[in-house]
């Protein structure tokens, strides 16, 4: 049901010319992935990754280097976006796996500052003065879902679509890594490391593992941004919020489980678009104060439902909602 | 030769500024383990209140670090009960996205109060010895930087007599190894958490009273001091507190070499690169005990 | 699972219902004219944006009520009177310095809010993301104070600029430089360290600069990046003292400027010529906090426009008076200055347009030619190039003077007019300390 929902959700908006929207779910389903993907390392390895964004970065200038210079279409860029991102991933990982808790965080946020200024000197990606990814007219629908070209006005919906497809890619992927032996290995290194290592599991190597699943996600979410804003600069797509909105995602949601980011990024992205419209503008504007109330908002949930807020009742209050018994635990 | 004595005197001088920044993250996180994105924007809030006071009151920032270090005590404290305290019930994660909450409260409120305008302390002793040098065998040293370096140095020494010789410093750490157990010997560990918190708070705060001095006064100004703080507390290793002055000393030095002979964008990442180096030596940072 | 699927299901279902009414676009004369301002307001460039909220309230104000003696479009009486007396309404975002929050509440002042006009996005790297989408929805839009020349060179047919961009901004103070020997100024300068951050604003101003060296012959002993945010410049300004450079272009922000100054002043670091383009230099808190210790004294630097005397125009100070109220008591600065002379042109082109379809308004500003005397700062005038460019939109070259204003020093017909003597070689730490009031 709520994967035809997902569908139609664009339509009312494509019919009334609310485009902007088609955005916010976009917005909402790309940050769901990244949420989904940190997961995999945060939530079932247990490891503080706190610089995933380097991935999104490394993946949306590799897509964006490949279509200017080489004119690759956009899939084919993915394709080598995810492949360069998961060797950069493993290559760099490795060393530090070594490293436990806080010191590896801070190894991770290490490697991000260190990617900075790389990214705003290095030549070859034209430093901070960005990439342009060129202009195409875009045809259609279908052929847009192919070249992630659209014409115009079907921007917002095409990419709605683009950013759909890829999360459900990306869903169905991470519930067969949940079910499957990794995913098993990914939760032991996280209860008990030495335990798992004393049962023969490589800890280093299956840490590597579930980040550079995470880097094939982050790198896919970079290349689907990167030809939606058409530009890559080294602060935007190395910018802190990519980093903090899909952890806070899985973190509301539930961490661990498989729908967590997605409940997290549905809850976090249309209440901060909301404040913005809203408080942010008008004769309040440049004082900052929807943030403070975003800030408070997540000060709120954190500390009332400190596991997440899949972690509610939510059975109890849907069945008492609709005047019955519920059947049990929720699942999920 | 004089160039690289030069860089390493200033980065000695920066790095015990650092040190002073860090200080409180080693309480707070170091110590107690708790995740706090907001550090920075403590920080800003004490560059606030010595400007704030400046223009006000005319107050000299070395005397505002009394009263601000007294308020930021009790905001910490407020911080750890009304918020903390109950994160901690939860996921380790929550700690962090709740002090991102926090982060985005604080900094925008700064906004919203001050406006993002540059302020500058005018006058004070500090920036009145500005450009005042000691010369020590051809090399130059700033009194003014030297000075907060003391400052920074007093109460590091300050600190480490507290945490590791007396009873209150003891029982800190006897919570943050084994709360249970700290329980046992009737230590109440909300209260000792409480007052890391505290106490966490006011020496970043009072660090930004002293940075008041030299750096201007924005509400986005915690963040390019902080990230250093995080990777200096790391470095040293957690549960050290001279670990922290050291690693803070050794970061001035690479970062101010690294500007000496190479680009000079990537001076943090040359910092950020040894830690990670010598993480691969020493997982536990220089002389971390856990 | 299920009772997550019902509640996704819930929410999106009300969601739709709530917005499936669409507003039909009002034909035929309008009340209220719509226009979109996306700024940074929070953020690393929150400093910037602040000023171009206010720039924009002002201009807000003077369209909509009576300033009768006011010499500027739409400065006496109410509204827009080829629009029959309608307001103009900002219509206000703060994209938090983001990239995908700029290009996303972009889409929703277009297709939501339905602007007529948007203006934003302030910073040149934003502004450049937005484009593309603006584009294709085809409303007019503007970036008055953005300066980095590639916004008007990719050919997007509805972005306009009538400020001047970072090609011929820079170039003015390399034309000053060429032409000092000739007016008095010394001839000795041969050497260049370039010093500059490393966003996008500062690179562009970089590449701009070393290429003009070449071609003045300037020899380039330096050529240093600096990380913004930098917390010291020591080791940087050693290296810059080793150089011995003749000119130092130095490009940073306030907050890396005052570090710079305080490094220096420790080194005894003092190039004969400080040469800055923007960043510190436009801000008017900066320039204020030097007043106490003639920091800036001698500096150079280009500028939009000859502030000194166009603040001797009875326009300008109207016109800072009704900022000042927005702004805090803050003066006028440079960007202000640009910014509200874009967003009165803006107003008197949708005027001339006497309608709000974008296809009437792109042809009213295609068409502009304002005239010098309607605006309070000295362009030339306001005429497009076929690239939106305003072509008529000059620099010129000022410098701080010991009264801690900024004086104009280039080109020389207007030097002349403001009677300033540029001080060289630039002054001493010690100098500044013992010329205090």
């Amino acid at each position: 049901m709520a994967a035809l929902a997902a569908l139609l959700y664009p339509i009312p908006f494509e019919q009334s010319g609310y485009i902007y929207y088609e955005t916010v779910g976009f917005l909402v389903l790309l940050n769901a992935m990244l949420g989904i993907g940190w997961n995999i390392i945060g939530g079932w390895a247990g490891q503080f990754d706190f610089g995933p964004n380097i991935f999104f970065a490394t993946g949306a200038y590799t897509a964006a280097l490949l279509s200017i210079h080489f004119g690759w279409n956009a899939w084919a860029g993915l394709l080598g976006a995810v492949v360069v991102s998961v060797a950069i991933c493993a290559a760099v990982t490795y060393p530090i796996t070594r490293l436990r808790g806080h010191y590896f965080a801070i190894a991770t946020v290490a490697m991000w500052m260190i990617a900075q200024p790389i990214g705003a000197t290095w030549e070859l990606i034209n430093g901070s003065r960005g990439l342009f990814i060129p202009v195409a007219p875009g045809k259609n629908l279908v052929h847009g879902m192919l070249t992630m070209e659209f014409p115009g006005r079907g921007k917002g919906l095409g990419f709605y679509y683009l950013a759909l497809f890829l999360f459900v890619l990306t869903l169905l992927g991470a519930r067969a890594v949940e079910r499957s032996k990794w995913g098993f290995y990914f939760r032991a290194v996280h209860d008990d490391q030495d335990g798992a290592e004393g049962i023969g599991i490589d800890s280093r190597l299956y840490k590597v593992i579930a980040r550079c699943l995470m880097a094939a996600v982050f790198a896919a979410g970079g290349v689907l941004y990167g030809f939606w804003a058409l530009a890559v600069f080294p602060d935007q797509v190395l910018e802190v919020n990519w980093n903090i909105l899909p952890m806070m995602a899985a973190v509301v949601g539930g961490l661990g489980r498989l729908w967590g980011p997605v409940l997290g990024a549905i809850i976090l992205i249309p209440i901060s678009q909301l404040m913005t419209a809203t408080l942010g503008a008008g004769p309040l504007a440049g004082r900052g104060i929807d943030l403070i109330i975003y800030g408070a908002v997540i000060m709120l949930i954190a500390g009332g439902r400190p596991n997440g807020l899949l972690s509610l009742p939510w059975a109890r209050w849907a069945g008492r909602l609709v005047g019955r018994a519920p059947a049990g635990p929720a699942k999920g | 030769m004089t160039l690289l004595l030069q860089a390493v005197a200033d980065g000695l001088q920066m790095g015990l500024l650092y040190a002073l920044v860090a200080v409180g993250l080693t309480i707070i996180w170091g110590l107690m383990e708790m995740i706090n994105f907001a550090h920075g924007e403590f920080m800003m809030l004490g560059m606030f209140g010595a400007w704030g006071l400046s223009v006000l009151l005319g107050w000299d920032p070395l005397i505002t670090m009394v009263p601000v270090a007294v308020i930021m005590y009790g905001a910490g404290v407020l911080v750890y009960r009304l918020l903390m305290q109950r994160v901690q019930r939860g996921e380790v994660f929550t700690q962090i996205f709740a002090t991102v909450g926090l982060f985005f409260f604080i900094q925008n409120g700064a906004v919203a109060v001050f406006t993002s305008d540059y302020r500058f302390v005018g006058k004070s002793l500090l920036t009145g010895l500005s450009g005042t040098n000691l010369t020590l065998g051809g090399v130059r040293v700033g009194v003014p930087l030297l000075v907060g370096g003391l400052i920074a140095l007093a109460i590091f020494l300050a600190l480490y007599l507290l945490i590791d010789r007396t009873d209150f410093g003891l029982a800190l750490q006897a919570t943050s190894e084994d709360r249970d157990a700290a329980m046992l010997v009737g230590i109440r560990p909300q209260r000792m958490y409480a007052v890391a918190w505290g106490l966490g708070t006011a020496l970043v705060a009072v660090a930004g009273v002293i940075l008041a001095n030299f750096f201007a006064v924005y509400p986005q100004a915690g963040l390019s001091f902080t990230v250093m703080a995080y990777a200096i507390v790391a470095l040293g290793g957690f549960g050290s507190i001279l670990g922290t002055l050291l690693a803070a000393l050794l970061v001035g030095v690479v970062q101010s070499v690294t500007a000496a002979y190479l680009p000079p964008a990537f001076k943090d990442a040359f910092v950020f690169g040894s830690y990670i180096l010598i993480g691969l030596f020493r997982p536990q940072g220089l002389f971390g005990r856990f | 699972m299920r009772i997550l699927r019902l509640i996704v299901a819930v929410a999106i279902l009300s969601f739709i219902a709530v917005q499936l009414t669409p507003a039909p676009r009002a034909a035929g004369p309008v009340s209220e004219v719509l226009i979109g301002e996306l700024l940074p307001l929070t953020g690393n460039f929150a400093s910037l944006g602040q000023q171009y909220l206010w720039a924009g309230q002002t201009v807000e104000d003077i369209v909509n009520n009576d300033y009768p003696d006011l010499n500027v479009p739409l400065g006496p009486g109410k509204g827009f009177p080829g629009l029959g007396g309608a307001k103009m309404t900002l219509v206000v975002r703060d994209d938090q310095s983001r990239g995908d929050q700029a290009r996303t509440l972009a889409e929703q002042l277009i297709t939501v809010n339905k602007v007529h006009w948007l203006n934003g996005e302030g910073t040149s790297g934003n502004t450049s993301i937005i484009q593309p989408l603006v584009e294709s929805y085809g409303i007019p839009m503007a970036c008055h104070a953005c300066a980095s020349p590639t916004l008007t060179e990719k050919g997007f047919k509805w972005f306009w600029r009538t400020g001047p961009n970072d090609g011929t901004m820079v170039a003015s103070v390399f034309q000053f430089l060429k032409e000092w020997p000739a007016h008095g100024g010394p001839s000795d300068l041969k050497t260049i360290a370039l010093f500059t951050c490393d966003n996008l604003f500062c690179q562009d101003n970089r590449k701009i600069a070393a290429s003009l060296s070449e071609k003045m012959g300037l020899k380039i002993v330096a050529d240093l990046t600096t990380k913004t945010g930098a917390t010291t410049l020591a080791s940087e300004v050693q290296r810059l003292q080793a150089a011995k450079p003749d000119i130092l272009f130095n490009v940073q922000y306030p907050a890396e400027t005052t570090v710079f100054q305080a490094d220096a002043k420790r080194a005894g670091f003092t190039p004969k010529v400080i040469a800055t383009s923007n960043g510190a230099y436009s801000d008017q808190t900066w320039l204020n906090a030097q007043k106490a210790t003639n920091g800036a004294a001698g500096w150079l630097g280009r500028d939009p426009t000859a502030i000194d005397l166009a603040s001797k125009k009875a326009s300008w100070k109207k016109v800072n008076d009704i900022y000042k109220k927005y702004s805090h008591g803050q003066d006028m600065g440079e960007l202000a200055m640009r910014e509200i002379t874009g967003l009165l042109w803006m107003a008197d082109t949708i005027n001339r347009a006497k309608s709000v379809e974008p296809a009437a308004l792109a042809k009213a500003a295609d068409e502009t030619s304002m005239k010098p005397d309607v605006m309070i700062i000295d362009y030339k005038g306001i005429k497009f190039d076929a690239h939106h460019q305003n072509e008529l939109a000059t620099g010129v070259v000022t410098q701080v003077g010991w009264d801690d204003d900024k004086h104009t020093i280039w080109p020389w017909d207007l030097a002349a007019q403001s009677g300033f003597k540029p001080i060289f070689p630039l002054p001493s730490w010690q100098e500044r300390e013992s010329h205090k009031k």
